[in-house]
């Protein structure tokens, strides 16, 4: 599979007549964003608003992120099985309005959590400080049930992003990058002597506000199966995620995963990057040795040399981290880990819920439980009276003056667990 | 499969308390829970549900349910391993930071999460046995 990934770069985003992009600017038309997403009757109304880096404004509480793409040549279209057919992608091309992302908001349970600040100390800690926003603000119509207004947000943020991505449809592309995976006997056959690299690419699915979807299909519900990381890029992972702001995927995460991102620069030149296994994160444990005895059955039918593995979420995926770790390393594949910490306040206390003597060679996106004081924003894009009641918020955290004391585990993507953030230790 | 749901939910009790054992207090705290769990595994129950189901944190949400097995044999080492994990992992949270006083609002969205937790391993044991 080979897809060419045309990246506009966007450069500022402005309301206008018509949704286009012109010299780097994204224009959004705000009514027409708004009829869309007001086809559905569940949602009661929406208010689009615009988020620029810099500015002195807090996101919260942000449910997703994605990123405008559309698809150009090739079979298919962008978030396939859900916006567009179930054919396969991942070969062609898309273009990528990069730099801008929708931000879906709303409060779907009371302790919804997730902030974004444009600017100051918390602006640090999330990728999307540096994007150019167009926000939703999505309430639901009276007594809509939680996973209804879930799915309705959920919904919503996607066909908006895949309405503004077709401004980039005859947008000539400031740069195309090429990835390529072949079928797994030629890849071999091309790179003989390389090391065969898998990815195992783990997805939280274990129920309400906790999962992710793949090819529009429920992942708690899939075995562990094989994707082209190609097919990754056109929106084939998407998040149904709501809690752990700071170590959940958004959609926008999976389409821009830096683990393939990564094994891509290095492909053909130090290693051979075969594919990728999908698996999941449940809550009932025979599934969960399931899931992990075939991630580790499928990486020695790849006759993988190494695998790296990322984890989505606290506590219970620690525990499907190190059962893919110890069987996989059991099938004689030398394995990388990527994860984060809950390692306390002070970072001295164990950082994981499982652990295992074959976790050897760990990434870690940082710790989750580190305190961070959050000034107060001029502008609030969302709702703000929840935010002292959110993930590592506690009693007291929303100060008189609107800043906020809590854990970096409020903020969206601040240990995304495929590094995707900045945060690095240095010894001395 | 024949299953004792030991939980502090309400929602949960109402729902299958007709339908299996369960072991319910309204009063148990979050860690009394996962306790009575690791109480049932040392009389030689296997766990059948991962207790730190969820992402929400151990000093967020009060409720918690989980699953271990009706029958009864020689000490499981690997449910013991994950439940005394669990109540590291739930005490470093807990004893770090007490878990606020919710508004009755959150509290229902708390059950409910912690309902749909439960409901979705259970769906997945009895889906070949009622």
């Amino acid at each position: 599979m080979r897809l060419e990934l045309g990246k506009i770069k966007i450069t500022d985003v402005q309301f206008g007549d018509t949704t286009k992009v012109e010299n780097g600017t994204l224009y959004v038309n705000e009514q027409e964003i708004v009829n869309l997403i007001l086809e559905d009757e569940h949602i009661k109304s929406v208010k689009v608003e615009l988020a620029k880096p810099g500015e002195e404004t807090r996101i919260t509480p942000v449910k997703d992120v994605i990123e405008p793409r559309v698809k150009v040549e090739g079979p298919g279209g962008i978030f396939p099985g859900v916006i567009n057919k179930v054919t396969t992608v991942g070969t062609g091309r898309t273009h990528v309005l990069s730099g801008a992302a929708v931000v879906t908001c709303g409060k779907i349970v009371g302790f919804q959590e997730g902030i974004i600040d444009m600017s100051g100390p918390g602006a640090e800690y999330t990728p999307f400080s540096k994007t150019y926003n167009v926000c939703l603000v999505i309430e639901p119509v009276e007594g809509l049930k939680q996973h209804e207004y879930e799915a309705a947000a959920r919904m919503a943020g996607l066909k908006a992003a895949a309405f503004i991505g077709k401004a980039g449809l005859n947008v000539q592309p400031d740069e195309v990058e090429v990835y390529e995976t072949k079928p797994l006997l030629e890849s071999i056959q091309e790179y003989p002597n390389l090391p065969k690299i898998g990815y195992v690419y783990m997805l939280q699915t274990q129920g309400l506000l906790h999962d992710t979807y793949v090819y529009g299909v429920d992942a708690k519900k899939i075995v562990p199966t094989i994707l082209y990381p190609t097919e990754v890029m056109d929106g084939a992972i998407l998040s149904g995620n709501c809690v752990s702001a700071c170590d959940k995927n958004t959609t926008y995460h999976h389409q821009n995963n830096p683990i393939i991102h990564d094994l891509y620069a290095r492909h053909g030149k130090d290693l051979n990057f075969v594919g990728v296994i999908i698996t999941n994160e449940n809550v009932y444990l025979a599934d969960k040795e399931r899931s992990s005895n075939w991630t580790a059955k499928l990486c020695r039918f790849l006759g993988l040399d190494g695998a790296i593995i990322s984890q989505e979420g606290f506590g219970n995926p620690d525990t499907d981290l190190i059962m893919n770790c110890r069987k996989i390393e059991n099938e004689g594949v030398k394995t990388v880990i990527v994860t984060d910490e809950y390692a306390g306040r002070d970072g001295a206390s164990q950082s994981l819920a499982d652990a295992d003597p074959k976790a050897d060679a760990v990434v870690t996106g940082g710790n989750a439980n580190e305190i961070i004081v959050l000034p107060p924003m001029k502008r609030i894009i969302g709702m703000l009276d929840y935010t002292d009641k959110i993930a590592g918020g506690f009693d007291g955290s929303l100060r008189p003056d609107g800043s906020i004391e809590a854990e970096i585990q409020v903020i969206t993507g601040a240990t995304n667990e495929l590094g995707f953030n900045k945060m690095s230790a240095t010894t001395f | 499969m024949k299953k004792i749901i030991i939980t502090n939910n309400p929602l949960v009790y109402e729902n299958y308390k007709d339908k299996m054992e369960i072991m319910y207090s309204a009063t148990y705290t979050y860690l009394e829970v996962l306790s009575n769990a690791r109480n049932k595994i040392h009389e030689g129950h296997r766990l059948l549900t991962h207790p730190l189901s969820g992402s929400v944190k151990p000093n967020e949400t009060p409720y918690k349910s989980v699953a271990v097995t009706i029958e009864k044999g020689s000490l499981d080492m690997e449910s013991l391993m994950i439940i005394e994990e669990s109540i590291e992992t739930a005490k470093k949270f807990i004893f770090g930071k007490k878990t606020p006083r919710w508004t009755e609002k959150i509290l229902e969205d708390f059950r409910l999460i912690d309902f749909y937790l439960i409901k979705g391993a259970i769906e997945s044991m009895d889906q070949f046995h009622g």
